[in-house]
């Protein structure tokens, strides 16, 4: 039995006063599940039962498409290789003069300075 | 009814839900054995009324029977999701309780060391007001106080049952014995401490 007269002295005890009585509710004895509890438990079971061969429920469409490629070890390794490929992919088309997407800058991509010499139009400011 | 014994002990919950739910009779009265007195247990000591924690019990069971065509193995333990069912429940009935029948500075400390009438009303208004008080708890405070308290489970069970990392289950349980402090700390002396 917890000594529940205790006075809470200095830091800490705020827990230990706390403890003993979630303690003390913990040490309540509980006594035997009632048989009649048991009875309509069962009987609940038994009106709910499902017929023979009922459905067991299905995993999600994720986790079946996750396992259909051979779980998430080979979803991994076919998320590297892929983004392997497109790498790859990518360097060969610069290797071909093909500008890729990372290497473009704003004045190669507009150059609005040669535009305007074409038509002259500085010339009749000046 | 002589029903104490769990017939199929290797059989693991959700293995036997499965099996309920495909029809087996014999895998609910295994589950019956071994979850019924768990959840009767813990209502108990939630709600300090057997006949409410018979419902309470009953009532889970239900939810059991009722959700296992649809239960998903390898997402939850049965028991994790048992104890959560049962210690909603027990919260709801105990915030929709009155609270304090009997108030507690109206419950005086006895005098006599054997347990008169007096000193088993303060027990219970003491632990009413504990009740109550875990009942106010955000959920996984609470569940988080219960488990480690009522069924001494250890950081690593509580964190599986609560989804968290080991290492945030001693934060939420402290911080949901300091909000419990502080719930109940107007009513130390009456229930039973002297304020230091």
């Amino acid at each position: 039995m917890n000594d529940m007269t205790q006075s809470p002295q200095g830091p800490g005890d705020d827990d230990r006063w706390i403890d003993r009585m979630l303690d003390e509710m913990a040490d309540l004895p509980v006594g035997e599940v009632p048989d009649a509890l048991m009875s309509r438990v069962l009987a609940d079971a038994d009106a709910m039962l499902p017929p023979p061969g009922g459905r067991v429920a299905r995993a999600p469409w994720w986790r079946q498409f996750v396992e259909s490629l051979g779980g998430w070890l080979a979803v991994g390794g076919l998320a590297a290789a892929a983004a392997t490929g497109f790498a790859v992919g990518l360097g060969g088309l610069e290797s071909i003069g093909v500008n890729v997407p990372w290497s473009l800058e704003y004045e190669s991509y507009y150059d609005g300075t040669g535009a305007f010499d074409a038509f002259g139009w500085d010339m009749e400011e000046g | 009814m002589a029903m104490a014994l769990d017939t199929d002990p290797q059989t693991d919950d959700a293995d036997l839900l499965a099996r309920y739910a495909l029809g087996d009779a014999g895998a609910a009265r295994v589950l019956t054995v071994r979850l019924t007195p768990r959840a009767f247990a813990q209502a108990v000591r939630m709600l300090g009324d057997r006949a409410e924690a018979e419902d309470v019990a009953q009532e889970a069971m239900l939810r059991l029977w009722r959700i296992a065509p649809d239960w998903r193995t390898g997402e939850a333990r049965v028991t994790t999701w048992l104890y959560r069912v049962v210690a909603n429940l027990c919260t709801d009935r105990l915030r929709k309780r009155p609270r304090m029948s009997v108030p507690l500075e109206d419950v005086s400390e006895p005098a006599d060391p054997t347990p008169s009438v007096e000193a088993r009303m303060q027990s219970e208004a003491r632990r009413d007001a504990v009740r109550a008080a875990l009942a106010d708890l955000p959920e996984r405070q609470r569940i988080a106080v219960m488990m480690r308290h009522f069924d001494g489970a250890s950081n690593p069970e509580i964190a599986q049952a609560l989804g968290i990392g080991t290492e945030a289950v001693e934060s939420l349980t402290a911080r949901g014995k300091r909000a419990l402090a502080a719930a109940l700390k107007g009513q130390v002396s009456a229930l039973g401490y002297e304020e230091g």
